[in-house]
């Protein structure tokens, strides 16, 4: 890779309303995980601007995108990101814990019991299955009720089974908190159930 | 936060990675305070011991009567305290037997330290007593009751008054320390000079003041005396005690020091390790917690607290298993230590925990702090490079911290600067093996047709890591091949100075003309002696035409520097000492600066030992005037010597050229062996030559003996942890590659790879490691062991060519031994688990 520049996004200008749900798909490589990592500020561009809200993040510095995350952003990924030293309740928790509440454990719980894990809240990771980790999960982003939800490929390591309840779960929750949903996946079916959908083809966007 | 830092503590518990940070901590602590406390207790013990030597923890030692204020001083400061006063004398029983005796007055406190024996009857059962002879008896040397023919109750006479034979004395705990006696010993009380008579002002007699006491108020002492000396009143201390003993404990407290500081460097290289592969396992939970919104500054604050927490919990347990190791020592070795432990006081353990907080700082804080920068994308992209690789900076601060720590730990420079310059050099040789292995890195790839290819292209595939790893082995094994090295010439330096046939009896005032027939007399009796050496009484009178002073009190026992002399005088002046001639260099003796002169010079020369070269300033051709009997001689410093003072042998300051000193009247002398079954030849001697002086050493020579084993043990026994120190840290650096080199396994074999191949490439790979590790180790070890013992151990360096197999042997199967044992379970578990599991 040395010496060469690699383009991964080329033009890109998307708007994205608030309460909206929005499904980025395309092909391995196409640079969808890129362009959510930009989108959720975990990454800068290297040109080009990302606003949420009234904020412009490329004018904030790590630490300042690692605050406004915390504030109004939530993620579900696809190999669920659970820290294996916590259990379930713990790292349901762990935003919470970063906000500063008070009410974190309280919260915890009664999200975990909104995804149907309130039994098994003193369980490990490693203690649960893969759908069960994303349902956790799930319980950890929408806990801090953000504004903006966003998914990476959330079905991606599950069966087909697991990954349509753990949809109806995400879609459930997203319509009870008005959150604002993007997701990346290349599964058609989840895909459908968003209200837009926009295909990512070598680095361009194409609409639906 | 602190909050959160101990919930994320006790959650990071159960995770296990903290455990080996912790552990690594505890042991640092634990083997740092323990080796400290077991030798501070160590030292102590043996100072103690040496003690022995004194009769006391300190003496004063001067020609003329001592002032009796020090004394009311030193009461007053709670010391306890005894005066002894030693004359050569004649002894008288009945109307013609006499002997010339030397002489011991002793108060009733005396001794202070170390036991006095004595017994009924010549050479009979040997019994410890509480105090000297009751004023109006003596206690004779056993040979002196043949010598005099006198029996247990009657009487002797020393110069004007009367005493009745009460015993034997058959040792003294500081019989060494006026080395040269005058013949046999006559022990009497302290109180009844006085009526002898013999003590007129100028007589040759050596008073001492002996005091003991707790440290604290001898110390204070120590410092009001200072000042208070005259230049003819030497305050003698437990490493003046005893020539032998004073180097061989001075050698063995640098030893032992030095093996307390790479215990620091074994730590910190640990803990540095541990810290590593803590940071590298922590990089997603940071990049969650990143993508949940905590800001770099709250995972510094979050780790820094934990780590602060964490130094605690180690301290303290650190110091608890410091405190078991050291008394597990001492119960397992009680039997071997003679001496008994003393108290080791908090410093060791304060040592423990200020070495747990500058080695969280320096080695465990710098990658930890780095997980603040690392990138939330980790959470999409779990391939991004990590943030903790170790700048030279990193580099820079270890070294300085361990430097830091080794100089306060053995308050060495010169002895820290060794081990530095050989971790230096390890760290550059291994930098260089580094580019070399990554020079073709790219080009070689996975390879797994044969052993030998996975091997060598999972060795250039992690250049740079198997490069650190190499650095690491190998500062493991220089620290220990180092110990090992400066073990072995330390007690092989000590049995060649006292070989058990080592000389333990000195004869002097053979007169010319017994020469020939004392010879004789070795000779047929198959003692084995040094050459016999002329000696003629001079004084030295002036350096370069300047006059030295003459308030130097002359010396009480005639030839006493011929064995060792008190330095530290501050301004030398005149004084008396022994000449001798010789054609040749003496054996033992080494030229410093000069040259030695043709056997049959007939110039005015003189050779000067090196310390009284220093004492008086005394550089080559410099002028030396002498008085010699009347008559003034000057010589010209021909050359300057190096003289092995403990070894035993007649050894002079002053040499000059046969034919110089031919014309003057000399004595002779010379030293010999004896076996404890062939005493009774001393009998038979004597009275053969009545006129020579016998001294015996033996006793002497069996309690520096006995010191040096004591010595020896304790410093196998610390060898023994240090070793085990080592072994851990090379068990650490192999666990820090086993998550790269597992997943590897666990792909090849998913892959359909054969056990053999794969266990048979980690092999050769960590063979290669230990390999190189040895190699540089080797050098580096070779460097440091050149630095101290030509610096700090006062030793002379010599290369040890079994080293080099050692090192490059042992490197190779221990770590290739300790690498596939930690990578089994690649091969005996599915690599679907192996590969979950990582």
């Amino acid at each position: 890779m040395a010496g060469a520049e690699l383009e991964i996004l080329k033009g890109i200008t998307l708007e994205i309303k608030s309460g909206e749900s929005v499904a980025i798909v395309g092909a391995s490589g196409s640079g969808k995980s890129t362009l959510l990592g930009l989108l959720a500020g975990l990454d800068e561009p290297s040109g080009g601007r990302v606003v949420i809200g009234d904020t412009d993040l490329g004018q904030l510095d790590e630490d300042g995108r690692a605050l406004f995350r915390g504030r109004h952003i939530g993620f579900v990924f696809q190999s669920f990101q659970l820290l294996p030293a916590l259990t379930a309740l713990e790292n349901v928790m762990l935003p919470l814990e970063l906000k500063g509440r008070g009410d974190a454990q309280a919260q915890a719980e009664t999200f975990l019991e909104r995804v149907q894990l309130g039994p098994r809240s003193g369980h490990y990771p490693s203690q649960l299955s893969g759908g069960e980790q994303q349902r956790v999960a799930i319980a950890r982003a929408f806990a801090t009720r953000p504004a903006i939800l966003f998914a990476d490929e959330p079905t991606g390591n599950l069966d087909t089974g697991t990954g349509a309840h753990i949809i109806d779960l995400l879609f459930e929750l997203n319509r009870e908190q008005g959150t604002t949903l993007v997701l990346v996946t290349h599964d058609m079916h989840l895909a459908g159930r968003c209200r837009r959908r926009l295909r990512l083809d070598a680095g361009a966007l194409v609409a639906e | 936060m602190a909050m959160t830092a101990a919930r994320m503590l006790a959650r990071d518990w159960r995770g296990g990675e903290l455990g080996i940070l912790l552990m690594a901590l505890v042991l640092a602590v634990g083997t740092v305070s323990g080796i400290s406390a077991f030798t501070t207790r160590l030292q102590n013990a043996l100072e103690q011991e040496s003690h022995r030597f004194l009769a006391a923890d300190i003496a004063l030692r001067s020609a003329r009567e001592l002032p009796a204020a020090w004394l009311h001083e030193a009461r007053q400061r709670g010391l306890q305290q005894a005066l002894t006063l030693t004359f050569p004398s004649m002894v008288y029983a009945g109307e013609d037997n006499m002997y010339l005796a030397s002489v011991k007055a002793v108060s009733d406190a005396y001794p202070l330290r170390g036991e006095l024996t004595f017994s009924a009857q010549p050479f009979g059962a040997v019994q410890a007593a509480a105090t000297g002879p009751r004023p109006g008896q003596v206690w004779l040397d056993s040979r002196l009751f043949a010598l005099l023919d006198v029996a247990p109750g009657q009487r002797v006479t020393i110069g004007q008054a009367r005493f009745r034979v009460a015993g034997a004395v058959r040792s003294e705990p500081d019989q060494g320390a006026g080395f040269f006696g005058y013949g046999p010993r006559v022990l009497m009380h302290y109180d009844d000079i006085p009526a002898t008579g013999v003590v007129q002002p100028g007589s040759r007699v050596e008073y001492r003041q002996l005091y003991a006491g707790v440290a604290p108020a001898l110390d204070a002492f120590r410092q009001w005396l200072q000042p208070r000396l005259g230049g003819a009143q030497t305050l003698l201390d437990v490493k003046d005690g005893q020539p032998g003993v004073g180097s061989a404990l001075r050698r063995a407290e640098r030893f032992l020091l030095l093996a307390g500081s790479l215990a620091v460097v074994l730590a910190g290289v640990a803990i540095a390790l541990a810290a590593r592969r803590f940071s590298e396992r922590h990089n997603d939970y940071v990049a969650i917690m990143k993508s949940l919104g905590a800001t770099s500054g709250a995972v510094n604050r979050l780790y820094g607290s934990s780590l602060l927490l964490l130094g605690c919990a180690a301290t303290a347990a650190g110091c608890l298993l410091g405190w078991g190791m050291q008394a597990l020592f001492f119960a397992l070795f009680a039997g071997h230590l003679p001496v008994q432990p003393g108290p080791s006081g908090i410093r060791p353990y304060a040592i423990g925990s200020v070495t747990c907080m500058v080695c969280l700082l320096c080695f465990a804080w710098p990658p930890l702090r780095r997980l603040g920068r690392t990138s939330p994308l980790r959470v999409l992209r779990r391939d991004l490079p990590l943030e903790n690789r170790r700048t030279l900076a990193d580099y820079a601060l270890g070294l300085g911290a361990l430097g830091a720590l080794m100089w306060w730990y053995s308050r060495d420079w010169k002895l820290t600067v060794a081990v530095l310059a050989g971790l230096g050099l390890t760290v550059l040789l291994g930098l260089g093996l580094a580019l070399i292995l990554l020079r073709g890195g790219r080009l070689v790839g996975m390879r797994a047709g044969s052993i030998w290819r996975l091997a060598l292209a999972g060795l250039q595939r992690r250049g740079t890591a198997n490069a650190l790893q190499v650095v690491i082995f190998a500062m493991a094994i220089m620290l220990l091949l180092m110990l090992l090295l400066v073990r072995t010439s330390l007690i092989d330096a000590w049995q060649a100075q006292l070989p058990p046939d080592a000389p333990n009896h000195f004869i002097v005032n053979i007169s010319p003309s017994e020469v020939q027939a004392v010879e004789q007399m070795l000779r047929e009796a198959g003692v084995a002696s040094e050459a016999l050496y002329p000696m003629i009484r001079g004084r030295i009178m002036a350096i370069n035409g300047v006059a030295l002073s003459a308030d130097q009190a002359p010396g009480p026992n005639g030839p006493e520097d011929a064995a060792g002399d008190d330095p530290g005088q501050e301004r030398p002046g005149q004084r008396e000492s022994n000449l001798t001639w010789s054609a040749r260099v003496p054996p033992d003796n080494r030229l410093v600066a000069g040259q030695w002169w043709a056997p049959d010079t007939a110039r005015a020369l003189v050779s000067v030992e090196r310390d009284f070269a220093e004492r008086y300033g005394i550089v080559v051709e410099d002028t030396i005037g002498f008085l010699v009997g009347a008559q003034p001689l000057q010589a010209q410093v021909a050359s300057i010597r190096e003289v092995q003072w403990q070894s035993m042998r007649p050894n002079f300051f002053l040499v000059f050229p046969p034919r110089l000193l031919a014309s003057y009247p000399a004595t002779f002398m010379t030293s010999f062996h004896l076996g404890p079954g062939d005493k009774a030849f001393l009998n038979r001697f004597i009275r053969q030559f009545p006129t020579v002086t016998v001294i015996e050493m033996d006793v002497v020579v069996e309690q520096i003996r006995a010191i040096v084993e004591q010595v020896s043990a304790a410093i196998e026994l610390v060898l023994a942890v240090i070793l085990a120190a080592g072994a851990l840290v090379l068990v650490a650096g192999v666990q820090a590659s086993v998550d790269d080199r597992m997943r590897e396994s666990a792909i090849l074999r998913a892959l359909g790879a054969r056990r053999r191949l794969i266990l048979g490439g980690l092999c050769i790979e960590f063979a290669s490691l230990g390999l190189f590790a040895g190699a540089l180790a080797v050098i580096a070890a070779e460097l440091s062991v050149y630095i101290l013992q030509s610096q700090v151990m006062d030793m002379h360096y010599a290369p040890s060519p079994w080293v080099w197999a050692l090192g490059t042997a042992c490197g190779t199967v221990l770590v290739a031994v300790l690498g596939v044992f930690s990578c089994r379970a690649a091969v005996s578990s599915p690599p679907l688990r192996v590969l979950r599991e990582l």
